[in-house]
């Protein structure tokens, strides 16, 4: 299922709407947020995935996250010293 | 003959005593505005332009001829080719999104000429009904004549007859402020808060600019306009000082929502305009430095004055002005085929003058017109699409703009579930109006809404050629298409 959310990339001036499917990972969440952003902000390689507050594991699936139509998403851009010691 | 001052008040104070209604008959409440006081408690109200009808005629006279006579002299197609580009996108912005919003203060004006509730008020809100239409005929006349030369100044006339997003949050505010709103929020809300607090930012503001420009046409116009509303702006604070007296609260509700939503406006109009559009050799001041200047201090020796506070987000207004309308051009620019006037990329001087203006905020926001600008070397000029974007965007639930506020380090934008619905706002304040008359708010439908309810297409081109109304003869571009010097080095 589609799942249109709200992300936010730190850096960027707006918010989006990213659709997702419910199957995808967090980290293809924030690929996907990444490249829509792509021409205000440089993507990185990884970025880390907030929800309410709370950082996402990559590898959890947007329906297990709990994620619904809407929801609000903050993608924060890992630096490359950042990445290196994640 | 008898003196004027002996006739005047005796012409401008025609009330009299109801015989076969009664008063709260003849003005309803729910058309008059709140708090229902009777004649009695208005028959102070005055204001110091007390101007006659016959004065009227000949000063608004006298100005038509000042403004036919410049427009004939300088406003042909061939004169504006002379502009810079980037201005003229400033002014298609500036006539598009103001002169039906005039139309509808007509209407405003008009409600108060019969249902506001002194006589002397209601004749000065007839003047301001023809100022208002005044105000529209004029850029429709000077500025739609253009067209043939440019089919993006088909937008001044065209705008607020479209779904363009900029057109539905212009209607979303202007149709509250100016079309439903009775005498009392519309004089306290138009002539209070939006002309003495913000017009002079274009009045003044943008007048200079365009003298500096070169623009003799615009500065005309726009100051032929603010001679109009500096003396119907005087409705405003007598009928707040009533106000005041009977429901200090409501006083200050009205000035908190207004001075915010005017606020977010003239930071699309005249921030885009003064920081961006206008060319670096013509900037006297930036957006903030004027808005300090004109809104900051004045606005709030207005409010010392009369005994109210300032507006309880003050502090994140002031924070805004580092932000807010950087972060909007940045998006906009980067959304350009959505709206009808053109962008100017800021090169490295714009960007080192932005610096020393925004000392505060500019090391956050110049990371992204770099990533634009690299875009744009990837691509070489011509290339439009590279640095543009193709996703949907998100709109705030009360003010229908984008999702704006905050830094990019953290977007202010706020979520809450409001009866079994998600809401989302660009701002706390945005937030809180929409809160404070939720079944007003409620029911309107912002753009995702209308695409997730399939009233509007959900692909970005068809959305913008279908719905918005725009095709590549009129959809904004980069002013110069990214032929600049200074990318190739």
């Amino acid at each position: 299922m589609t799942i249109p959310l709200l992300g936010f990339v730190r850096g960027d001036s707006l918010g989006l709407i990213v659709l997702v499917d419910s199957e995808h990972s967090i980290a293809e969440l924030a690929v996907r947020a990444q490249r829509a952003a792509a021409m205000r902000v440089a993507p990185a390689a990884h970025a880390s995935v907030y929800f309410a507050g709370v950082r996402l594991a990559p590898e959890l699936t947007v329906a297990a996250a709990g994620l619904g139509p809407l929801d609000r998403v903050d993608i924060v851009p890992l630096t490359d010293a950042e990445d290196a010691r994640a | 003959m008898i003196d004027r001052d002996e006739w005047l008040d005796l012409a401008r104070k025609l009330d009299w005593e109801l015989s076969y209604v009664e008063e709260r008959e003849a003005f309803p409440e729910q058309v008059s505005g709140r708090p229902w006081l009777p004649a009695t408690g208005w028959q102070q109200w005055d204001e110091p332009y007390r101007t006659s009808y016959a004065e009227y005629v000949d000063t608004q006279s006298a100005k038509e001829v000042s403004v036919a006579a410049v427009r004939e002299t300088v406003g042909r197609p061939e004169d504006m080719a002379k502009l810079d580009p980037a201005w003229l996108s400033a002014v298609k912005l500036h006539a598009a999104t103001l002169p039906l919003a005039e139309f509808a203060a007509v209407i405003g004006n008009l409600r108060a000429a019969r249902f506001g509730r002194d006589s002397a008020w209601r004749t000065t809100a007839t003047l301001g009904a023809l100022d208002e239409l005044r105000h529209t005929q004029l850029p429709l006349l000077a500025l739609h004549d253009l067209v043939p030369a440019d089919p993006q100044f088909d937008w001044v006339h065209k705008l607020f007859h479209t779904d363009q997003w900029v057109a539905v949050a212009a209607r979303h505010f202007s149709d509250e402020l100016l079309l439903a709103s009775n005498p009392i929020e519309f004089a306290i809300a138009t002539n209070f808060v939006f002309e003495t607090g913000f017009t002079n930012l274009q009045f003044v503001g943008l007048s200079a600019a365009a003298r500096r420009v070169g623009d003799r046409l615009f500065e005309k116009l726009v100051q032929s306009i603010q001679t109009d509303e500096a003396r119907h702006a005087q409705i405003g604070a007598p009928v707040l000082e009533t106000v005041l007296a009977h429901d200090p609260e409501y006083a200050q509700y009205l000035i908190d929502k207004w001075f915010w939503r005017s606020w977010q406006l003239f930071a699309v109009i005249t921030g885009f305009a003064m920081d961006y559009l206008t060319p670096l050799q013509h900037r006297a001041a930036s957006f903030k430095e004027f808005v300090q200047e004109w809104v900051i201090e004045q606005f709030q020796s207005s409010l010392a004055r009369l005994g109210l506070r300032r507006p309880w987000y003050w502090d994140q207004f002031v924070g805004a002005l580092d932000y807010y309308h950087h972060m909007l051009y940045a998006s906009a620019y980067s959304y350009r085929a959505t709206v009808w006037f053109d962008f100017a990329l800021p090169g490295p001087d714009e960007r080192a003058w932005l610096a020393e203006k925004y000392p505060a905020s500019w090391l956050e926001l110049d990371p992204i017109w770099a990533q634009i600008t690299e875009r744009w070397r990837s691509a070489g000029p011509g290339v439009e699409w590279y640095t543009h974007g193709a996703t949907p965007v998100a709109f705030c639930n009360l003010c229908q703009l984008v999702l704006c506020s905050g830094t990019p380090r953290h977007n202010g934008a706020r979520q809450l579930t409001h009866e079994g619905r998600k809401r989302v706002f660009c701002s706390e304040p945005c937030e809180w109006i929409f809160l404070r008359e939720p079944e007003r708010y409620a029911p309107h439908e912002d753009i995702v809404a209308r695409i997730m309810t399939g009233k509007a297409p959900a692909n970005v081109i068809a959305l913008v050629t279908q719905y918005f109304g725009l095709s590549k003869d009129d959809w904004g571009s980069d002013v110069r298409s990214g032929h600049y010097p200074w990318i190739r080095s």
